[in-house]
Order: C-alpha cells, then structure tokens, then sequence
C-alpha cells in the first residue's frame, strides 16, 4: 500500500477502523514518517478537540432563570392536584404561545419575501377598462 | 462538568434546592453544547429550556449507569437535534456559534490561558465547518460519544458518520496550519493530557 492508499484512513483514529485498515495503516506508518507525522497530527487535533468540553460559553441572558422556571411549573403541578387542572386547560395555550413566539421571531430574523398583490385588487384592476367602458 | 451524585440523587428525591443547584451548576454547559449544535445564541436557549424540561420528567429514570453529565450530554443532543429537525430554515452561520465569552473549568490555572487560547480558536474555525460536518465532529470528538450514539442521534448510519467525521478532521486540520501553520496543532500535543476526559 502506498501513501495514496492510506491517506484517507488517516484521519480515523484506530477505533474507527476495521481490523484490516487499522492494520494496513499501521504497516504503512511504521515505514513512512511523512504520513507518521500526518497522523500523529490528526492525533493532536482530536486531544485538542477534546479540551473545547472543558469550556463554556456565557448563556443569553434569562437562559438561567427560563431553566429555573421550568422546575417551578413542574414542581407546583406535583404539590397542589388543583394546580394540575388548572394547568392542564392552559398548558395548550402556553404551548401555542410560545410556539407563535418563536415562529415570529424566526420570521422577523427570515428574509421578507416579495409582496404579492392581492388577488381583489389585481382582478379589480384588470375589470377597471371594462368596467369604464360599460358606464 | 462532573456533578456530585448525592446531588443528583437529591434531587431525584424531589429536593427542591438540589434540582435547582443541579440547574445552576449544568445549565451553561447544556447551553455550550447547544449552542455547538444548532449555531444560534436564541435557539440554543430554547434548546436549553427544553433540555430541562426533559430533565424533570426523566430523571426520575436516571440509574447512574453512566455518570450524569455524559447522560445530560445525550439528552442535550437529542432535544437538540429534534429542535434542528423541526427547524424549516437554514441557519446563517457566520459568526453564530462561536462563544464570546468562555469560562474554562480546568482547576489547573497554570494550564488555564493557553487552553482557552488554543480552544477559542478551534471554536471558531469548528463554528465554519458544515452543519452535517460540525454536528459530528461536536458530539465525536468533543463530547467523546461513540460513532453508535452518534448515529442514532443524528438519524444516519454509522458508515455515514465516520465519512462526515474523516472529512470533518481533514478540513479542521488545513484550516488551522493554513491560519496558524500548523503551530496549533503542535501546540495541542502539549496538551494532551487536558483533552483526556475523567
């Protein structure tokens, strides 16, 4: 196998191959240190990718206290039944208004389309020499 | 993040302080690899919100068979992928998924600067890559999930993950010697004792 044939199996760590091209590449690696090298790289690169788990972004804000929410609402529907009935009559609606909420969000971030013309406007344009010539 | 089991487990009991501080502790993590996933700030939000959400009604289910942050990593992922499943437009990119400001976890502060330097940068070049491509590479090599779990998650067949992935590590790696000379990924070698997860 020459570098051509290996190249594409570099990128894998062993795992990710099956028995056959983990071996293959192994065989190539011990006789070759420029595709030595490439691997070991690629290597690198995934121990590096590895240490991106270790940091975290800073949320929007209110991503926290919407979190929270969540147990609240869960929390009072298991301690007071009454509140499970009353919330399940406006469960739908909140359910409906955040999905609004967010279909109009995304329409307000979401390129505007052209306007069509309305339909009665365009027919009533079209009539209009007709309609003039009747008179 | 590794989270204390007598808090879980607290909080499983029904504690209210504990799921709170469990919220408090996880939520920017959660936020992070939403963020990683779906590439927008307000939809990585509501990912989060419903992550917890999920969270409520599921942990009682939790058996401590894996530990809790790997399993709040799964539950992350699948309300994010559904999020993207049920999303009808393309999300504009530029500039969306890369954290501005990241907080980094390792106790060691000699390490502390030179990983948040190093990582930062990845960010943002991982934040480039195709969606398909970025998804894969978040969940393999960052969150450390097998190619399986990868696959199930993001509804396609293992073969077809290690293509994305493979590709994935090709373009990651020229970007960066194209924009560092290679000087990252020297620089990561250094560090590899950081990327090992516990």
């Amino acid at each position: 196998m020459g570098c051509h044939d290996v190249r594409p199996l570099l990128p894998a760590r062993v795992e990710e191959l099956s028995p056959l091209d983990a071996r293959v590449r192994a065989e190539h690696l011990a006789g070759c240190s420029r595709c030595a090298a490439e691997a070991a790289a690629y290597t690198r690169l995934v121990h590096a990718l590895a240490a991106m788990a270790v940091l975290e972004a800073e949320p929007v804000a209110g991503t926290l206290e919407r979190a929270l929410a969540v147990i609240d609402r869960r929390r009072a529907l298991m301690t007071d039944p009454r509140l499970a009935v009353f919330a399940a009559g406006s469960a739908g609606a909140l359910v409906a208004t955040l999905m609004v909420a967010r279909a109009l969000r995304r329409r307000r971030r979401a390129p505007q389309p052209a306007r069509p013309v309305p339909r009665l406007a365009a027919l009533a344009a079209l009539a209009a020499p007709a309609l003039a010539h009747a008179k | 993040m590794e989270v204390d089991r007598e808090l879980v487990e607290a909080a499983q009991a029904g504690d209210r302080w504990a799921l709170e501080e469990l919220v408090r502790q996880t939520h920017r993590s959660v936020y992070t690899c939403a963020l990683r996933l779906v590439g927008n700030p307000d939809d990585a939000a509501d990912v989060t919100q419903d992550v917890y959400l999920r969270v409520v009604r599921k942990l009682g289910g939790f058996r401590h068979e894996a530990s809790f942050s790997t399993w709040l990593n799964r539950v992350t992922t699948n309300v994010a992928m559904s999020s993207l499943k049920r999303r009808t437009r393309r999300i504009a990119m530029e500039g969306a998924v890369v954290p501005v400001e990241t907080r980094d976890t390792s106790p060691d502060p000699a390490e502390r600067a030179e990983a948040v330097a190093l990582a930062r940068r990845l960010e943002r070049i991982v934040a480039e890559l195709p969606e398909g491509q970025r998804q894969v590479l978040v969940l393999r090599d960052v969150y450390g999930q097998s190619t399986d779990e990868v696959a199930s998650a993001m509804g396609l067949t293992p073969g077809a993950v290690k293509v994305r992935l493979f590709r994935a590590r090709e373009r990651l790696k020229t970007q960066l010697e194209a924009v560092e000379g290679g000087q990252v990924v020297a620089l990561a070698g250094r560090r590899r004792a950081l990327g090992r997860r516990s």
